[in-house]
């Protein structure tokens, strides 16, 4: 299996804290891994490393074969509207614009015309269940339904990698299940890459494999036992 | 980007941005009103060429500035110089943020906007209240010009309410004035990072260099060069008043002004530091490590209204010159023995001076609500931090007295700088005037030449108290106003997430 | 029933006498039930018979209760076999899981426990990833997704005791060696 995406040694603290510690991590093409740890482990800022919302301070991320490190900013953006989906817990949603609106953003910033763009959306809405709220701010619905549009804006570019933050960790059980099964199923079905984040274990069990951190370090017991080996 | 999305995302505001939109409709309003006066000064029809005399004048009108063809063109560049601090007012409103506008530039980024993107969006709602702004002023401009239209006994009229300028040059100003708005917006965000988790001021860590204070000083000293610069000059048979010369003369007055904006930081700084050292109240301290953490926070527009300090200065000091000029004349006058009067209108250039220190009294305020502008930005900014220093047992008064020492301890020292700059820009070069009067007896061959009179002309020390003065007075209301934000941001309500 | 392995890792690390094999159980594994002395010499009969412990001398001062037992070297390969193996990750290994951990620690290797440790753990994930898959399937019938997560949820459970119990691990260690 071909990797598409890999960190090596990857350090990022927020001033003098250091959050990562020489993490590597890889991901194929098509593959499902959950990062897992306890809070404060550094799972989230990996994810926000390998997807290029934030610069490593040292290591390098590799996606096809390119180091996003020399990548400018602009160009780490563009990415996200293209080939990375990226699905938060919550506060990605614009709450002044409709769902419809919300869901074709990506692809109106990458410069499609309205209504192709609004297309797209409709149909991600339909796909989803939710295509009746196209006209509803995200203000006016239940968390679900808000998270079901982020999965739909996420996925609106048919990107190859998604990175899912605690995706379901402001939902009941039943909701989150219905998130990540329709997750999961998209990507088998189209062979994309999901980099999921959370500390729970029924959660992690979505996923193909699982690579745990303990205090910014990946540690292979996945329990937190002796790193020192 | 197409332009349809980038309209439906910069008027996607609610709330708290309304009174930014509407701040900036304001200003750009006004900035449309001042161009649109200067476009109706430039249709008064010129009736003759340049030797005509008095034949050219357009004697409708009362004043000469609007009657003599040769001062229009001051007038309109006065009022398109003013207009400038206007439209940047109105581009400044871009940094009045607000937690609403930040969540959603944060989540549009992070949706894949680009940075240029999201300044993009941002900038775009002040151009399109720019707009809406600019078409108000237009309506107010014929609602003026209509009303103001009011003929004296003689026929005459006070203001050239009797031409219009041309539908292209209307419909021109109306683009122009949200487009320079835009670019001032987006010039102003340079400081601004708009990330995917939030919006942050990139504040300045390093030490302002002394450069800028070598700057001033050079500036303060340049007019010294301008004597020997046009004696220079003129040995090298450039006129007298020619281009080179004025350029020769602009650019060194420019140079003095533009060492003392951008001098703004080291000042600020350096009063920190003097804070730092000296005070013994904990409001004097706070604000001594505030303005060495950050000393240009809020400077530009401060820079603006030292600007409206030194112009205002140097144009007393000319006034101070004239004065001199007539009352040497006149001595010299009397002694030719041609009586006492003389030959110039006194009346029209010191109303035409008044008229400039109108001006820049209104560039000042504009400034001075510029400053309130930044410095209300800041606060709401901080309000987290602010909320929780409340919470956590530091006196709002101590937050207060902080923000008062923040913008006096560098006014002070900057304002008479200020002064002396623009003092010492038209005094060095002209320090006295010199008369050689004449006594002729009845032919012009009998004519004997007097002594030459000098009269050294005084600096106009009560007419600068009033300008370093009213620089104060405005302070302390943007000050007043600013405590007013403090009040309602370090409301306990702030430390709720969200 | 973990029983007999209990014993022998009481008996692991020094001999004892029936009455004092007994106790120690019963001390070290308070929520068990407690043993029966019928049932201690009925399963120490069974691991003699079996050859995984012999006896080694009586104390004169008593009766049957004063019999000293050890293990035996197949008694210590049974031992490490059992602990060794990992459980299968299905409902109601609560307690074999428990004895397990708690009998890994008695022996006292901590590179040992570790080993075991790690492995069930990623049976544990490995199960759960099964079970998921078996849920998510489309067309899966009600049955199969309740017994899933009926499974899933006791599986979770485990792994978060797992999880606290190595974060009190050194209280424990002391206790059960101690």
């Amino acid at each position: 299996m071909t990797v598409l995406l890999s960190g090596r040694d990857i350090e990022k603290s927020y001033g003098p804290t250091p959050a990562l510690r020489r993490v590597d991590i890889e991901v194929g093409e098509g593959e499902i891994v959950a990062v897992t740890g306890p809070s404060g482990c550094g799972k989230s800022t990996l994810l926000h490393c390998l997807s290029g919302i934030m610069r490593a301070d040292a290591g390098t991320v590799t996606y096809r074969d390119q180091d996003l490190g020399l990548w400018s900013e602009a160009r780490r953006s563009e990415l996200r509207r293209s080939e990375f989906g990226v699905l938060f817990q919550f506060g990605q949603l614009v709450p002044e614009l409709t769902a419809a609106e919300n869901v074709a953003l990506p692809l109106l910033l990458a410069g499609s015309g309205r209504r192709e763009a609004r297309k797209s959306a409709m149909s991600w809405l339909e796909r989803l269940d939710v295509g009746d709220l196209a006209e509803v701010p995200p203000g006016e619905m239940s968390g679900g339904q808000q998270q079901r549009c982020a999965v739909a804006r996420a996925l609106i570019t048919a990107p190859r990698v998604l990175f899912a933050d605690e995706p379901t960790g402001a939902l009941d059980v039943l909701t989150g299940e219905q998130v990540l099964t329709g997750i999961t199923e998209i990507a088998r079905d189209r062979g994309m890459a999901v980099v999921l984040v959370t500390h729970e274990p029924r959660i992690a069990a979505y996923a193909d494999r699982e690579v745990t951190l303990r205090d910014g370090r990946v540690d292979a017991t996945g329990l937190g036992l002796g790193l020192a080996s | 980007m197409k332009p349809a999305t980038l309209l439906r995302l910069a008027l996607a505001g609610s709330g708290t941005d309304t009174l930014r939109v509407v701040f900036t409709a304001v200003s750009s309003a006004l900035a449309g009103l001042t161009v649109l006066s200067a476009a109706t000064v430039i249709a008064i029809p010129e009736l003759g060429g340049p030797d005509s005399g008095s034949d050219g004048w357009n004697s409708q009108y009362r004043s000469s500035l609007l009657a003599e063809p040769g001062l229009r063109p001051g007038v309109v560049a006065t009022l398109l110089l003013a207009a400038v601090p206007i439209v940047a007012l109105a581009g400044q409103c871009v940094r009045f943020g607000s937690p609403g506008r930040d969540r959603r530039l944060a989540a549009i980024r992070l949706a894949g906007a680009t940075p240029r993107q999201a300044v993009l969006i941002a900038a775009g709602e002040t151009a399109m209240a720019a707009t809406v702004g600019s078409i108000a002023g237009l309506g107010v401009y014929l609602v003026l010009h209509r009303v103001l239209h009011r003929p004296y006994a003689d026929g005459r009229l006070p203001l050239p309410t009797d031409v219009l300028p041309s539908a292209p040059e209307v419909v021109g100003i109306l683009l122009v004035v949200p487009v320079l708005a835009g670019l001032a917006a987006v010039l102003l965000l340079r400081k601004v990072i708009i990330t995917p988790f939030g919006v942050v001021r990139r504040a300045r860590g390093r030490k302002p260099s002394v450069l800028p204070g070598v700057l001033i000083i050079a500036g303060v000293f340049a007019p010294l060069m301008i004597r020997p610069f046009g004696e220079w000059l003129l040995t090298q048979n450039v006129v007298r008043g020619s281009t080179a010369f004025l350029i020769g003369a602009t650019l060194m007055i420019v140079a003095a002004i533009v060492g003392v904006v951008i001098g703004t930081g080291w000042i600020a700084y350096t009063a920190g530091r003097v804070l730092r050292r000296y005070a013994r109240r904990p409001g004097a301290l706070l604000a001594g490590r505030q303005l060495m953490a950050d000393p240009w926070s809020g400077s530009r527009t401060f820079a603006s209204l030292l600007a409206a300090v030194i112009i205002g200065a140097g144009v007393y000091a000319y006034r101070s010159y004239l004065l001199t000029m007539f009352a040497a004349t006149k001595q010299a006058n009397a002694l030719a023995g041609d009586g006492g009067g003389s030959f110039y209108d006194t009346g029209f250039y010191l109303g035409a001076i008044d008229l400039i220190n109108v001006t820049i009294g209104i560039g000042a305020v504009i400034a001075a609500i510029g400053i309130l502008v930044a410095v209300a930005e800041g606060i709401v900014s901080r309000r987290r931090a602010y909320a929780a220093l409340v919470a956590q047992g530091v006196p709002r008064r101590t937050l207060g007295e902080a923000l008062a020492w923040r913008a006096f301890a560098p006014l002070v020292p900057a304002v008479l700088i200020a002064l002396s700059v623009g003092v010492g820009l038209i005094r060095t070069p002209l320090p006295a005037v010199s008369v050689t009067p004449r006594r002729c007896g009845g032919e012009p061959t009998q004519c004997v030449q007097l002594p030459e009179l000098t009269l050294a002309v005084p600096v106009p020390f009560r007419d600068l108290a009033l300008i370093g003065g009213s620089a104060l007075v405005l302070m302390t209301l943007v000050v007043g106003a600013a405590l007013l934000v403090l009040r309602t941001s370090t409301d306990l309500e702030e430390l709720r997430t969200g | 029933m973990s029983t007999p392995y209990v014993l022998l890792g009481l008996l692991a690390s020094a001999p004892r006498h029936g009455y004092d094999l007994k106790r120690a159980h019963d001390e070290r594994l308070p929520l068990a039930k407690p043993l029966a002395f019928g049932q201690v010499y009925a399963t120490l009969g069974r691991l003699e018979r079996d050859g995984y412990v012999e006896q080694s001398g009586q104390d004169r001062a008593g009766g049957p209760d004063r019999t000293w037992y050890v293990i035996t070297d197949p008694g210590r390969d049974h031992l490490d076999e059992w602990l060794s193996a990992v459980e299968p990750p299905a409902p109601h290994v609560t307690s074999t899981l428990f004895s397990k951990v708690v009998v890994s620690l008695l022996v006292a290797d901590a590179g040992r426990a570790r080993e075991y440790l790690i492995a069930q753990r990623a049976a544990h994930t490995a199960r759960m990833r099964e079970l998921t898959a078996i849920k998510s399937r489309p067309g899966a019938a009600i049955g199969d997704i309740v017994a899933a997560d009926y499974a899933i949820a006791h599986l979770d459970a485990d792994l978060r005791w797992l999880q606290t119990t190595l974060l009190r691990v050194a209280d424990l260690e002391k206790e059960v060696t101690g």
